[in-house]
């Protein structure tokens, strides 16, 4: 038995993985900063597959790093930066005890200070890495740009971070790329389509801050502060791909038309231009300026057989989206004063619209209430006194629903004091089988461009009502049921034949003029279809079969389970209707 | 100098001068013998001759400058002489208001020490030249002269064109330099179209650290594959539907349905067990303990085991006995046999084997097939999770409490709207979830040094 003996803990997993504590030892760095360039180079920690091992025989639990991404976080030259402004700080508090204010003013003068530019090239290598992880730092500018300004965080931060959302906001209604709004208890979930990204962001409520005290601000300043670069990247970028001039300008014309207002009574005039663009009412000024927008049409090349339906299909369904994103073309709404001001110009900019409001509530109106033209004027209140013949007054759900189902829908059940269909979560996409709720029905219904007896609903409710039934019935019923159905009725009538053969009843034997039997081409194949499903099931393995069959089993149960949703909510429906009826009645 | 020159004048001007002292006599001078003396030096000069008329002459004319300012024969008559007419009595008239103001005419009269130090002399102090004397005073006023010209010219100078020409220092720019990172008026640019430019030698960059180290591959991948924003189920939605609203909040009485039962089930852990408390027999017992007497039972059980160690001792000496030749041989035998009987059991076995083929196939498919099962069993695990959080501290992740509205707090509109829940606190748990920061405390705040709590002297007198 030659050779050294192996020592333990010197090869494998136990040499691969590092301590956090080791590692900050290591960079030598305090253990906020090295939470800060973990955070900064995108480096997390790992968790070992056997943790024992790596631990060196122990269990306690300790939280592990890559060696080779500490080996990594090396080379990084804001380490550098790091240590230097450790030593700023203690020079600047020596200078404090010393009361030498000279000296602090020069210190401060030549603060330490870094750029993570290098960082966001090295971690998104290209545009699109970097649009994909915008999701992230929407949400987080977004929450940090509605921060009070307290001191929970730097002031700057905040002011930086409402700029580049509301320029990010800017760049969603030039590009017209807004898709879905979603309005929950928590905030209001926006999704966008850039470049081909589905971008999802939450946007808190104004003025619905409390600080949780369990949050780790300085962590959560710290991604902010690679957020905030990297947003203003992407922005630069996205801006370019528009034609639109970066650090945004507002349209000649827009601006020309807000100058008219006294603005002092806002804000400074350093800050006055934010503030418009912030109110999102204007179009923004273009490099090249072009009529107001080029219609980009796809490029068309001739293709055979199958391939020209494809296009033709994709052409079209081009077009149902341009129709889309011009939604609110050509309307006017008017805000009142007690609904989100912010949230709903955005979501109207988007598809078009025009939108303005109280002159009182924010710079950036752009004309009256008195205006004629107004088309919809939004009010969340019970009533309204002075009210406009010529426009809708509604509820401002109506606006975002109408995103959400792509349409205008109608406006009737969102007039004042009407009590709202529910709101309904666009984020949902229902399989074949599941539950659909009958106002997801309705809709659906709309879009497809079938007009359901909307306009006397409260008419006649209970036939809409069947109607809907029968929908979901519909829905229901799958084409294999209805198949069986059929067989069942030709086995039926040759049991009939047989029976009376076997009885010995000489059967009706008539001769009558023959028909000639109408083929549906389009049924027969169905039927055929059906046939050799229906054989190749007889054809499966014993294994295979028993496999369908718990598939099957499972779509049945899925449809059973759904059709008892509906049942109830039918119940819940008519009870409800027996109660408004009540209370009709009784008044 | 020139008081010494005005002096030769003055010598030269008056041959034949009246002397206010008439001590030298001149008969003096001419009588004596002549002495012969060296006149080669100046030594002797000055020993030899007698200077002390002409010293004296000179004393003369000081004195008469001093005190009079001027020689006196040069003066004119009438300001050395004047006629005596007698006390003037206006004098005194004048001077008796003054002494009525007595005071005033003694604080107005200045002191003697001042009169002493006063200067009496009528010739007035030499000029200080050095006072009047300007260095370079030629060249400057040579310099002075030129740039008047040149400036009737309109030609500036190089110096001052030079400070002109150069810039007020720029604060701003320098602030630039140093932009901290959150600076809301940052600028931008396009960073992903610029391709990089190598303009040193890059060996150069390597050596001195300061090329860009290629990130590894592997850092690119996410540590989670869980979405960056998760949208809350529909039934979270202001105005929601009525059964995804009913559907979150059974969810969420799961969740707190097995949170009590986790409770529950630890209370159930730690209560006390009805037989271990002490009732009032137990502690009798305890109190009685060693008081009572049990010898009797004492005794047997010393007996008995008194017993047991007689009989382990015999079994120890047991010897075993010696095994006879024959024994051996048998034994021996035996083994061969056994073993022989073995090897044969071993080569039926293999032989029969070849007819059991078609089972042992059959055994190792379903051998492999289980493993394949494990295996993608396995796979899926380690898919699932990819989407769980992972131990990364001290602390297990916690998710978040669900955020729920019951159905009595939904508002009817947007406008009475409460919202739920934190957004900070959503985003940092995602961060959690997802594996990018690891889940910890807040840190405790540990006192180094104790407190002591005082009463200060005037409170006390209070209370």
């Amino acid at each position: 038995m030659g050779g050294l003996q192996k020592k333990k803990y010197e090869r494998g997993s136990a040499t691969n993985y590092i301590t956090r504590n080791r590692a900050r030892k290591k960079l030598m760095l305090s253990l906020p900063d090295f939470r800060r360039l973990c955070i900064l180079k995108g480096i997390y920690p790992h968790e070992p597959k056997h943790k024992k091992k790596v631990n060196k025989g122990s269990t306690a639990p300790r939280t592990f790093y890559l060696l080779k991404d500490i080996r990594f976080l090396l080379h990084e030259p804001i380490v550098g930066k790091f240590r230097e402004y450790k030593i700023f700080v203690r020079k600047l508090k020596k200078a404090y005890g010393k009361t030498e204010w000279s000296t602090v003013e020069r210190l401060r003068e030549n603060k330490p200070t870094y750029k993570l530019d290098h960082i966001i090239k090295e971690r998104y290598p290209s545009f699109i890495d970097a649009l994909r992880d915008i999701d992230d730092a929407l949400c987080m500018c977004f929450l940090f740009s509605t921060f009070a300004r307290t001191g929970k965080c730097h002031v700057q931060t905040i002011q930086l971070c409402r700029r580049l959302t509301v320029e990010w906001m800017n760049y969603v209604i030039a590009s017209r790329s807004l898709r879905k709004v979603f309005i929950s208890i928590k905030g209001i979930y926006y999704q966008a389509e850039v470049m081909g990204q589905l971008i999802t962001w939450l946007v808190p409520y104004q003025f619905s801050h409390d600080h949780p005290t369990d949050v780790d601000y300085r962590v959560m300043a710290t991604f902010t502060e690679m957020y905030t670069t990297l947003l203003g990247f992407v922005n630069f970028r996205l801006y370019h791909s528009l034609n639109l001039l970066y650090p945004p300008k507002l349209d000649a014309k827009a601006q020309a038309e807000l100058k008219e207002e006294d603005e002092d009574d806002y804000a400074m005039n350093s800050e006055s231009y934010l503030e418009k663009l912030s109110a999102l009412s204007a179009s923004l000024a273009r490099v090249v300026s072009s009529a107001d927008e080029e219609e980009a049409e796809l490029d068309q090349f001739p293709d055979e057989g199958e391939d020209v339906e494809k296009m033709e299909a994709r052409e079209k369904e081009q077009k149902q989206q341009e129709a889309q994103r011009k939604m609110f073309h050509g309307l006017k709404f008017f805000l009142n004063r007690e609904v989100p001001r912010e949230s709903l110009a955005f979501v109207i900019r988007c598809f078009g619209g025009e939108v303005s409001w109280d002159k009182s509530i924010c710079i950036g109106s752009t004309y009256d209430v008195t205006d004629e033209t107004i088309t919809h004027h939004i009010v969340d209140r019970p009533s309204i006194d002075k009210q406009y013949i010529n426009r809708y007054y509604i509820q401002p759900q109506w606006v975002y629903d109408c995103v959400n189902a792509k349409i205008l829908l109608p406006v009737e059940d969102y007039f004042i004091g009407v009590t709202l269909p529910p709101h309904l979560s666009p984020f949902v996409e229902e399989r074949e089988g599941d539950y659909v709720p009958p106002e997801k029905l309705k809709i659906m219904a709309l879009q497809r461009g079938e007009t359901t007896a909307n306009d006397q609903e409260e008419d006649n409710e209970e036939e809409e009502d069947e109607e809907e039934e029968e929908e979901e019935e519909d829905d229901d019923d799958n084409a294999d049921e209805e198949e069986d159905d059929e067989e069942e009725a030709e086995e039926k009538n040759l049991k009939e034949m047989e029976e009376q053969r076997s009885q010995g009843k000489s059967l009706q034997v008539k001769v009558t003029p023959g028909k000639v039997k109408v083929e549906n081409p389009a049924r027969k194949e169905q039927e055929e279809k059906a046939e050799e499903k229906r054989l190749a099931i007889m054809m499966m393995k014993k294994k295979e079969k028993y496999l369908y069959d718990k598939i099957m089993f499972g779509k049945k149960r899925k449809i059973r389970e759904a059709n008892k949703l509906a049942a109830k909510r039918k119940a819940h429906d008519d009870a409800e209707k027996a109660q408004k009826k009540k209370k009709k009645s009784r008044k | 100098m020139a008081a010494a020159r005005r002096l030769k004048r003055v010598a030269a001007s008056q041959p034949g001068f009246l002397t206010l002292k008439s001590s030298v006599n001149p008969a003096d001078l001419v009588s004596g013998r002549r002495k012969r003396v060296n006149k080669n030096k100046k030594k002797s000069w000055n020993k030899h001759s007698d200077i002390n008329d002409v010293e004296e002459f000179l004393e003369d004319v000081r004195h008469q400058e001093r005190t009079t300012g001027g020689l006196l024969s040069e003066k004119t008559d009438d300001s050395l002489f004047f006629l005596d007419v007698g006390q003037p009595k206006k004098a005194e008239q004048t001077e008796e208001p003054v002494d009525g103001g007595k005071r005033k005419g003694k604080g107005s009269r200045p002191l003697r020490i001042d009169l002493i130090l006063q200067h009496d002399s009528l010739v007035p102090p030499a000029k200080d030249v050095l006072a009047y004397q300007q260095p370079n005073a030629k060249k400057l006023r040579r310099i002075a002269q030129k740039a008047e010209q040149l400036a009737a010219k309109g030609v500036v100078p190089r110096r001052q064109r030079q400070l002109l020409s150069r810039r007020p220092v720029d604060r701003t720019v320098k602030k630039a330099a140093t932009e901290a990172n959150n600076n809301p008026d940052r600028g931008y640019y396009d960073i992903w179209g610029q391709e990089s430019k190598d303009s040193a030698d890059p060996w150069y960059l390597q050596q001195t650290g300061k090329k860009q180290v290629k990130r590894p591959e592997k850092l690119l991948q996410k540590p989670s594959v869980l979405p960056a924003v998760e949208v809350i189920a529909p039934g979270g939605s202001y105005n929601p539907d009525f059964f995804s609203h009913q559907a979150l909040l059974q969810e969420a009485h799961d969740v707190e349905v097995k949170k009590q039962k986790q409770e529950d089930r630890i209370e159930r852990q730690l209560a006390v067990n009805k037989e271990d408390k002490a009732t009032e027999e137990t502690v009798l017992r305890e109190q009685v303990e060693g008081l009572v007497e049990e010898e009797d039972e004492e005794e047997e059980q010393e007996g008995a085991s008194n017993d047991n160690e007689e009989e382990v001792v015999v079994g120890a000496i047991a010897l075993a006995e010696k095994k006879t030749e024959r024994q051996r041989k048998k034994e021996k035998a035996e083994k061969i046999k056994e073993q022989r009987r073995q090897a044969d059991r071993k080569q039926t076995d293999q032989q029969q084997q070849l007819f059991q083929l078609r089972s042992i196939k059959a055994s190792i498919k379903q051998q492999e097939q289980k493993t394949k099962t494990n295996q993608i069993k396995r796979k899926a695990k380690q898919e699932a999770e990819k989407s769980q959080p992972r131990r990364l501290g001290k602390l297990k992740f916690q998710p978040q409490d669900l955020e729920v509205q019951l159905s009595n707090e939904l508002a009817g509109s947007l406008r009475q709207l409460k919202p739920e829940g934190s957004i900070l606190k959503d985003r940092f748990k995602s961060l959690q979830k997802r594996n990018l920061i690891e889940p910890r405390d807040r840190a405790k705040f540990k006192r180094r040094l104790k407190v002591k709590y005082v009463e200060k002297r005037a409170f006390k007198e209070i209370a």
